[in-house]
């Protein structure tokens, strides 16, 4: 990759240049346009939605997290704010009858929560690290109690709600139908993933990395820290915003919980899951989040149970992120030789996969013995109907979830020894 | 006389009841390059620490080209051209080695807290740090993350940095620190070429490096300078061959320097 | 008159409570720079050990036994988690404390079921101990005060009178130091981590009984706890200290007092609006002193963090 193109040919290497960084971005438009096509039942729709929606919390979350390195526990208040602005905005629309087009709204959901970041952010920001992340806790906990006291703006207990078909029908299309709204949120989404990666290629984002590697270096390069991790928070805010735009436009209705500890706390796991370290590592985090959540949901009543323990995990041994995981790759894939690490993988992971799901049909089989009603001791797993007070099903489940971790342990030097061979040039033999 | 590049008056610190500097008086010439050498504890990494703005001082005044800059921020002081290294290496360990000293030139460049312009597309950027990675010889170690570099390497990124952004008035912090013989050498013709033309404070504790790059010496002993002038004399003064020089030249002529 | 002798036992009683968990949370935070999320957890499991262990061997024995499960417990999740999380940074520490604080709430969930346990007070001290006019002061409450004093007044002789109580000071501030001169260092921090615990869980089974033994009970408290030490100032045991009782005493006053702001209001001139259900300020004239009682902690916290951003009694740079 050269920079130094000669005058001659800089024309023509740099339209070539362009293409190339172009190239992931009209990929990326193109399945995102086509995508409802191949998935086009409503419920494949709903998660979608869902998925964007969150796709751009959990990245306008990272800017903070992973790119400025600040902690946040309240900032779910920035999205919930933006949200319940653009649902009066759609109140007032329909009100006075307006003549403003939907898609244009999550522009003002973003400037209302650019506005509310930049307003408390002025003494947040004076502080870095531990003392950072407990006056975030503070202040999210203040406004998500206010939320219920202050029934004008927040609805008290029952929200705020709307209506978004009632806005001046946009090419036609007033927004009845999920998939409309599908391509209103996927140009957002878009349109916002877009803006924060340009973000972090300003001078504002390269020096919010610099920040937090080294604030100290920073400020000796005459920029002060603090302000730094103010314009970091700002724009974050901004895109929480245009996230809780598209939650109101989604959904049409915002709450209290909106603005809680608990969905702030979930776009950190969100954003931890996928990995803080990489741009693309929160979009990860919030696809995988979604079909997890979704799908666990529909299946057992103890989901949150194996959010929190998946959480817990993710944090002590895979810190990285799944995108950090898949980075770690890097060096094998460069060396070819990622094929020594198939079967090591094989020998240590699926057992420990299958351990791990036998823990959780053995936890599933606990839950059931003591919620369900008494006499009723038939529970289906997979398809397969059993009584959960078999001391078959109890023994079997055990057995499986013991001797499936005992195998992986037994493995995993194995494992160890072929990823140092896998890294090391020459085979390290 | 014009005025001088770096100034210090009466200058105290105390950190509690301990009293760390105890009345530092110095005067730095624009384009003078000077030592400040001294026992372990005398204080000079405060002193260091007290120009640059980490802390305030407890009492007297730091004008840098005339302007007191006393007590003020940091970033502040880096803006009116003062810069300085670490003792600890202190780069930005995730960014890759050419980011590191583009961010050096961000601020002098007058890009400010631009969110609408990308630094990609600002070719005297990219140029510029090119230029300098080449005098640091670090230009084939361009885009490795400078958590990676080896030792030497990450200190000669450190010069790079601290020397990038222009200013007139550099502070380097033991910058030979840890180095073998060889490396000391290469890392002191760095210095020397980096630094042409511009004002040059240093903290050192290596002999043949302060006698063969200062100008002038100044000697801290228990937060007071003892002694301070051309290298010559301060070597011959009975004070500092007291107090600290003795045993190091001892040790030096013994060694057959 | 009465009731404001009232509000003031009412008052001490969950600042001292609230002090047992913030002064354990303080105190990690001095030695280890981690603030434990899980803290008010360890008061939950607290509260629900005690409940089991009353069920069997009734409510005196369960208050010695169960703070000391927890306390092992804090230990081992100090000794197999915090410790290895440790080498990532605070920020991963952070998490970690947060995601287990998550993951206990499931897990105590998931083994005791959503609803409230219905753990009571002892029956010894189920009596009026004296009245205030009108009102009954129960024989628990002064209970409640004096153990905590007790507990106080103990950790207090051990830290300042005992060998060990020392090298935990040392280690409070320096670890380092203390560990080159020979002391086991992790062992102190698993020890202190471990008391902690054991601290918040005392906490735990003496508030089960009046708070309530439910899932949700340590995120009721978990933040009021943090707040309590960002107003006292993190790291400062005083600060717990004068923090707890203020927000104990205040959130106490709160909800007794029925002022409302709309007398306030017409007291300096305005009028309501006429159509209260419209009007954009309606929550202003509707707003009652005990409805704001909950968010004053909040608003503590953040007024004193505007005006001394380390806190009241905080050091700079902690």
């Amino acid at each position: 990759m050269t920079y130094f193109a000669s005058t001659g040919t800089r024309g023509a290497a740099a339209k070539t240049d362009l293409l190339k960084t172009a190239m992931p971005w009209i990929v990326a438009a193109i399945v995102l346009m086509i995508l409802p096509q191949v998935f086009g039942q409503s419920s494949s729709i709903t998660i979608m939605n869902q998925m964007w929606i969150t796709v751009v919390f959990a990245l306008a979350y990272n800017m903070l997290l992973g790119q400025g390195g600040m902690l946040s526990f309240g900032h779910a208040v920035y999205m919930g704010l933006g949200g319940f602005f653009v649902m009066h905005l759609m109140n007032y629309i329909e009100i006075y009858d307006l003549p403003v087009p939907l898609p244009v709204l999550p522009i003002f959901g973003g400037l209302a929560g650019m506005f509310f970041a930049a307003l408390i952010g002025l003494f947040q920001t004076r502080s870095a690290g531990t003392s950072f992340a407990m006056i975030t806790l503070g202040v999210g906990e203040l406004i998500a109690a206010c939320s219920v006291i202050i029934t004008a703006f927040f609805g008290g207990e029952e929200g705020i709600s709307g209506d978004r078909t009632m806005g001046l029908p946009f090419f036609g299309v007033e927004f009845l139908h999920q998939d409309e709204v599908y391509y209103l949120i996927a140009f957002w989404m878009f349109i916002s993933v877009l803006g924060m990666y340009l973000f972090s290629r300003t001078p504002l984002g390269r020096m919010a990395n610099a920040v937090r590697d080294n604030p100290e270096r920073a400020e000796f390069l005459g920029y002060s820290a603090r302000w730094v991790r103010y314009g970091s928070f700002v724009a974050s805010g901004f895109f929480c915003g245009i996230a809780g735009a598209l939650f109101a436009v989604n959904y049409e209705i915002l709450t209290e919980e909106n603005l809680n500890l608990v969905t702030s706390g979930t776009i950190l796991l969100v954003a931890f899951l996928g990995g803080v370290g990489f741009f693309a590592g929160p979009i990860v985090g919030a696809v995988l989040f979604t079909l997890l959540q979704t799908v666990m949901s529909l299946h057992t009543e103890i989901w949150a149970l194996y959010l929190g323990a998946l959480f817990v995990a993710v944090v002590m041994f895979f810190p990285q992120g799944l995108t950090g995981l898949i980075a770690m790759h890097a060096g094998p894939f460069k060396l070819r030789t990622m094929h020594k690490l198939a079967v090591p993988y094989c020998k240590t992971i699926l057992p420990a996969i299958i351990s791990i799901l036998a823990v959780m049909f053995m936890m599933e089989v606990m839950f059931h013995v003591r919620e369900a009603t008494a006499g009723d001791d038939m529970m289906s797993v997979m398809g397969t109907e059993f009584s959960s007070h078999s001391p078959i099903a109890w023994i079997l489940g055990t057995a499986v979830a013991v001797g499936g971790f005992m195998i992986a342990r037994r493995n995993a030097p194995a494992l160890r020894q072929s990823w140092h061979e896998a890294n090391t040039p020459g085979g390290g033999k | 006389m014009s005025v001088p590049a770096l100034e210090l008056r009466g200058l105290r610190k105390s950190f509690g009841k301990t009293e760390i500097i105890r009345g530092v008086d110095l005067s730095i010439a624009k384009g003078e390059r000077h030592a400040l050498i001294g026992p372990n504890g005398a204080g000079k990494s405060t002193l260091f620490n007290l120009i640059s703005g980490r802390f305030s001082p407890t009492e007297g005044a730091i004008r840098l080209h005339g302007e007191d800059i006393s007590g003020m921020e940091s970033f502040l002081i880096n803006r009116r051209g003062l810069s300085r290294s670490f003792q600890i290496t202190n780069i930005f360990p995730k960014m890759t080695v050419f980011e590191n000293v583009r961010c050096a030139l961000l601020w002098p460049a007058g890009f400010r807290y631009s969110w609408w312009q990308m630094v990609n597309k600002q070719a005297h950027l990219t140029e510029e740090a090119d230029r300098i990675l080449d005098s640091i010889n670090l230009l084939k170690r361009r885009d490795v993350p400078a958590g990676l570099l080896a030792y030497s390497e990450q200190r000669a990124l450190e010069i790079g940095i601290t020397v990038g952004g222009g200013a007139d008035v550099t502070m380097l912090d033991e910058p030979t620190a840890g180095m073998s013989r060889s490396e000391t050498t290469y890392i002191v013709e760095l210095i020397a070429k980096v630094t042409e033309g511009k004002t040059l404070i240093m903290v050192e504790h290596d002999m043949p490096v302060v006698f063969g790059l200062a100008d002038n010496i100044s000697v801290l002993v228990y937060g007071e300078i003892i002694a301070t002038g051309e290298p010559e004399a301060v070597r011959a003064d009975r004070k500092v061959q007291e107090a600290y020089l003795g045993a190091a030249l001892e040790a030096e002529e013994a060694a057959g320097h | 008159m009465e009731l404001f002798a009232v509000n003031i036992i009412d008052g001490l009683v969950t600042g001292l409570l609230l002090f047992m968990l913030s002064s354990g949370l303080t105190l990690i935070f001095s030695m280890m720079g981690v603030l434990n999320f899980a803290h008010a957890s360890f008061y939950m499991i607290g509260a629900y050990f005690g409940y089991t262990i009353a069920l069997y061997v009734g409510f005196w024995p369960a208050l010695i036994i169960a703070p000391l499960m927890v306390g092992l417990f804090g230990a081992f999740v100090e000794r197999y988690g915090l410790r290895r999380v440790h080498q990532y940074g605070h920020v991963p520490e952070l998490i970690f404390t947060f995601g287990l604080a998550i993951l206990i709430e499931e897990i105590v969930q998931f083994i005791w079921g959503k609803n409230q346990m219905p753990f009571s007070t002892p029956e010894v001290l189920d009596f009026a101990a004296f009245s205030i006019a009108a009102f009954d002061i129960q024989a628990y409450k002064i209970f409640m005060i004096f153990i905590s004093i007790a507990i106080f007044g103990g950790l207090l002789l051990v830290l300042t009178r005992t060998r060990v109580g020392l090298i935990i000071q040392a280690a409070l501030s320096h670890p380092r130091t203390v560990e080159a001169l020979g002391h086991n260092v992790p062992l102190v921090f698993m020890g202190v981590f471990g008391v902690g615990a054991g601290l918040a869980g005392v906490a735990g089974v003496i508030a089960g009984p009046v708070l309530g033994t439910f899932p949700g009970m340590a995120v009721v408290l978990g933040s009021i706890v943090f707040v309590t030490i960002v107003i006292g100032g993190l790291g400062s045991l005083w600060g717990a200290l004068v923090a707890s009782l203020l927000i104990g005493w205040v959130t106490t006053f709160a909800a007794t007092y029925n002022l409302e702001m709309a007398s306030l209001l017409t007291a300096i001139g305005l009028s309501p609006p006429d159509d209260m259900s419209e009007s954009l300020l309606r929550d202003a004239w509707t707003l009652s002193l005990p409805q704001v009682g909950p968010i004053l902690p909040y608003l503590l916290m953040v007024l004193v963090l505007v005006f001394r951003p380390y806190g009241l009694f905080g050091k700079r740079g902690t």
